[in-house]
């Protein structure tokens, strides 16, 4: 699509979604990960990627489809796109493990082939979170990429083009203005998802959405990640100390300075003798008798 | 080890558990002060924590600190689940919305008509349950 | 504005699900509307399935349903400070086909039953708040409101499964009881242990599970408490008296980190990591404070018509849920089949609850909630009772042994309990459970 032809916006609008268990449990002995499909759905990034997409598409009058590289259980989320305003819903076969330059491509060649030429999409998906795919869709379907966005909107000015804002290090914003073809990545503040009408909830639950094979994926990749760090649990957030006490105690009372406490030790030992003295600091602390 | 001191406090055992388990009560909310034992005395927080609620971006509860100003039992603070409602300096309730349980503890033990307001959250948020 | 239902059912919980199953069944078009993201994702229980309700709308239910376990051992244990006194059932008849009571996680059971519905023709919307009582210009009960856009859904009939804080049943008018003192509020923790130690601290083997009812564990609050085996956790919880809550001025959570103090419930739950917190209301009015069953093209069953038999040794609802909602979906399926004109469901469902266990058990136990929630339930026959047990049990050589009846009247002296109140909740007991 280029600025001055006829038409405004750009032709199609393509979405990019993944079906992520948003709540999954870590077993925290073996770090293996149990997902269930109930508490699985599209992240809040790739909401606010359909939110914003279905209201570019209103004010060009353009389609928008949306595309999932995913297990069947995708479908529910499709359905949901499909309900909230999408036109189509399409899933490429593929498990949630799939290498995100195989991913990249799946989602490369379904939007040719359908002549989408702005694609929008979540930062990076909640359960591997390298934000890989986006800049991989646009290498392979030789767009100009603008990730990681907090606010799109028609710029008013030409016809199919955008101002969009991002967020730098150190709280500095830049400003964007961008030409499709395009990838889009947003962030989950993006924007809210609308809420469904009830008559497109109901109409969706029968609606098709089109399955495309897996891709085979060709070759190794030129990016593959050579280790995966340990999972790293979240910092605990602590409540607000009480108000009725001096700065100081409420400083004092968030880093736990004057709550008595045995010092960490670090021993060096054999295996068998090392778990001895585990068991030995589990019965002292009273977890084991 | 999990013995009650002479107080009938357990602080010995909790100073001595905060290097792995916080055990000390923490927030506004009153609380008992003698815990008898470390498996039961877990943080509120660390509790509320093991429960999924998808915030909904409207509060399904409305208080009229109004109301609450000349309540005398304040029964929602000590009974609901949740501990949503907090009372403040001046005799009204603040109140939580987004860890709710949706009980609906709090509209039923209130005793003063109008006070709370409580409906659901709109449909698809508020608490869900996996293992319930 | 969508389709016109034959019924909207609100509420995927056992109530609604059955009553879609029943109405799909039957031909009928039906929406099951659920306002959590899946079918019992609002649903919280303590823990057991009495599943003999679903015989003849699922066959072979226990083949498929998704249960934890198959309760085999039934305690109901008596606490008071030191002392436990346990009544400890087994057998192993209730560890087979057709079974007896299962454990099970109600966002699995009820997306489970909800599945069955939707199987059998009935459109489920998940998502989806009810926020009222759709009429026409004449005032007559057409549909329901829904909080989303376009959201009303018009219906030849209502079914209001809508729980126990059912706002549509309040709407219409039918609640003439709804004060705190019928409500008792349900707290649990799930908590995980490895199944070797359920299976040694439980005493159960392969799919065997255990089932404690619990009085005198909460304090100066009338209620109880319960603990339920799962396949791999423990549902530990308490049902506590609202006004009794709200007098005591303690916290819920509290309460129940004592029960798990005590010596008897302690080795139970040692260790135990905690899964998941949650809470609910139960309607425990019995039979004398239920709602009007309709009005109408309005039909009320499950918790959303206090249809739970919350009385003591008891606590059932999802039977009661399942009974009345599949009641409720014939009565609307044999009103709509009379002929062009639709025939008013309410009567045939009446007519169907007061036949079956439904209106027949809670009749029986009408008395049950009153007694059960009386001090001398809550803590002087405990007291009594363990006191008795004490006495009989300890060997205090050289005096010599007492005899029974001798035991029994001192410790009824003891106790403070008039002879007068023994006798009349005796009667009252027997009238009621026996
Ligand atoms: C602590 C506790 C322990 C219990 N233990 C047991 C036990 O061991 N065994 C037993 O059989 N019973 C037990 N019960 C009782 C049992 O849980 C209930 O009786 C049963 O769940 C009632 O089923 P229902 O379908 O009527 O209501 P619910 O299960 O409450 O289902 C109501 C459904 O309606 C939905 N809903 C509500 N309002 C709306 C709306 N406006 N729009 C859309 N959807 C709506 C809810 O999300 C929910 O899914 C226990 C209850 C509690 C609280």
């Amino acid at each position: 699509m280029t600025a001055g032809g006829a038409r405004l916006g750009a032709a199609r609008l393509g979405v990019a979604m993944k079906w992520v268990d948003l709540r999954p449990e870590i077993d925290s002995l073996t770090g293996a990960v149990h997902t269930d499909a109930r508490f699985s759905g599209a992240s809040g990034a790739d909401q606010a990627a359909l939110e914003l997409a279905l209201q570019l598409g209103g004010t060009w009058g353009a389609d928008v489809v949306v595309v999932s590289v995913g297990p069947a259980g995708s479908e529910t989320m499709l359905r949901e796109a499909l309900a909230a305003g999408a036109t189509q819903a399409l899933r490429v076969d593929g498990d949630t493990a799939m290498a995100s330059q195989d991913v990249a491509r799946a989602l490369a060649e379904t939007f040719k082939g359908l002549g989408v030429d702005l694609v929008l999409c979540g930062d990076w998906s909640l359960d591997r979170g390298s934000g890989s795919v986006p800049a991989f869709l646009a290498g392979a379907m030789g767009f100009a990429q603008a990730l990681g966005l907090v606010s799109i909107a028609p710029d008013g000015r030409s016809p199919c083009g955008l101002s969009a804002q991002r967020r730098l290090d150190g709280g500095r914003r830049e400003r964007l203005r961008i030409q499709a073809p395009a990838i889009l990545s947003v962030e989950s503040g993006a924007a809210r998802l609308r809420r469904a009408a009830l008559t497109r909830v109901i109409e969706a639950r029968k609606a098709t959405v089109e399955v495309r094979p897996a891709p085979t994926p060709v070759g190794a990749p030129h990016l593959a990640p050579t280790r995966v760090g340990p999972y790293r649990p979240r910092a605990r957030t602590l409540p607000p100390p009480s108000l009725t006490l001096s700065p100081r105690e409420r400083v004092l009372a968030l880093t736990g300075a004057l709550v008595e406490r045995t010092p960490p030790q670090t021993l060096v030992l054999e295996a068998p003798e090392a778990a001895e003295r585990i068991l030995d600091q589990l019965r002292t602390w009273g977890y084991l008798t | 080890m999990r013995s009650r001191s002479d107080d009938g406090t357990n602080l010995a055992h909790t100073a001595e558990a905060t290097t792995t388990r916080p055990t000390t009560p923490v927030g506004d909310v009153p609380r008992e002060a003698g815990r008898s034992d470390a498996w039961g005395s877990m943080a509120f927080e660390d509790r509320m924590a093991t429960v999924d609620f998808r915030v909904a971006e409207k509060a399904h509860i409305e208080v009229d600190s109004e109301v609450c100003r000349s309540c005398t039992t304040r029964s929602c603070v000590g009974a609901c689940p949740a501990a949503l409602f907090v009372p403040t300096a001046d005799g009204g309730i603040l109140f939580n919305y987004e860890e709710c349980f949706e009980c609906g503890t709090c509209y039923m033990i209130c005793n003063n008509e109008g006070a709370i307001t409580w409906s659901y959250p709109e449909g698809g948020h508020g608490v869900v349950y996996k293992k319930s | 504005m969508t389709e016109r239902f034959d019924a909207v059912v609100v509420g995927a919980g056992p109530a609604g699900s059955a009553a879609a199953l029943v109405l799909a069944q039957g031909g009928a078009s039906v929406c099951l509307l659920e306002r959590g993201p899946f079918p019992g994702s609002k649903n919280m229980y303590g823990g057991v399935i009495y599943g003999r309700i679903l015989d003849g709308l699922i066959p072979q239910w226990w083949d498929e349903a998704p249960v934890q376990r198959w309760v085999t051992r039934r305690c109901t244990t008596m606490l008071t400070a030191g002392q436990a006194l346990t009544i400890d059932y087994r057998t192993s008849a209730w560890g087979s086909p057709p079974y007896n009571g299962a454990t099970a996680f109600r966002p699995d059971f009820d997306a489970w039953l909800a599945g069955k519905a939707e199987a059998a023709g009935a459109v489920l919307v998940c998502s989806t708040t009810a926020t009222g009582l759709l009429r026409n210009e004449a005032g007559a009960i057409v549909g329901v409101r829904t909080d989303r856009p376009d959201g009303d859904i018009e219906a030849r009939t209502v079914i209001a499964c809508d729980g126990v804080n059912s706002f549509l049943a309040k709407e219409a008018g039918l609640y003439h009881h709804a004060e705190a003192d019928h409500f008792t509020l349900g707290v649990k923790e799930v908590l995980a242990l490895p199944r070797r130690d359920i299976e040694e601290r439980f005493g159960l083997r392969g799919l065997e599970g255990a089932d404690f009812e619990i009085v005198g564990c909460t304090g100066d609050v009338p209620g109880g408490g319960f603990i339920y085996t799962n396949l791999d956790s423990i549902a530990v919880g308490l049902v506590l008296s609202l006004p009794g809550l709200a007098a005591s001025k303690r916290r819920p959570e509290d309460i129940l980190a004592e029960m798990k103090t005590h010596p008897a419930i302690a080795p139970l739950v040692e260790g135990a990591e905690l899964k998941e917190y949650s809470a609910h209301l139960i309607p425990e009015g019995g039979y004398d404070m239920m709602p009007e069953l309709g009005q109408d093209n309005l039909l009320i069953a499950g918790d959303a018509a206090a249809m739970c038999l919350a009385a003591g040794i008891w606590l059932e609802g999802v039977n009661f849920a399942i009974g009345s909602g599949a009641a409720a979906g014939e009565a609307v399926v044999e009103a709509l089949t009379r002929g062009g004109v639709v025939a008013q469901p309410l009567e045939g469902y009446r007519r169907r609850l007061e036949n079956s266990f439904v209106l027949a058990d809670h009749k029986k136990l009408r008395r049950a909630p009153g007694l059960v929630l009386s001090d001398r339930v809550q803590s002087r026959y405990p007291q009594l009772a363990c006191n008795l047990a004490e006495r009989m049990f300890t060997v205090d050589n050289p005096s010599p042994k007492k005899g029974m009846v001798a035991l029994g009247r001192q410790e009824i002296k003891r106790s403070g309990v008039r002879l007068r109140d023994l006798a009349r909740d005796a009667w009252t007991g027997l009238r009621t459970f026996g």
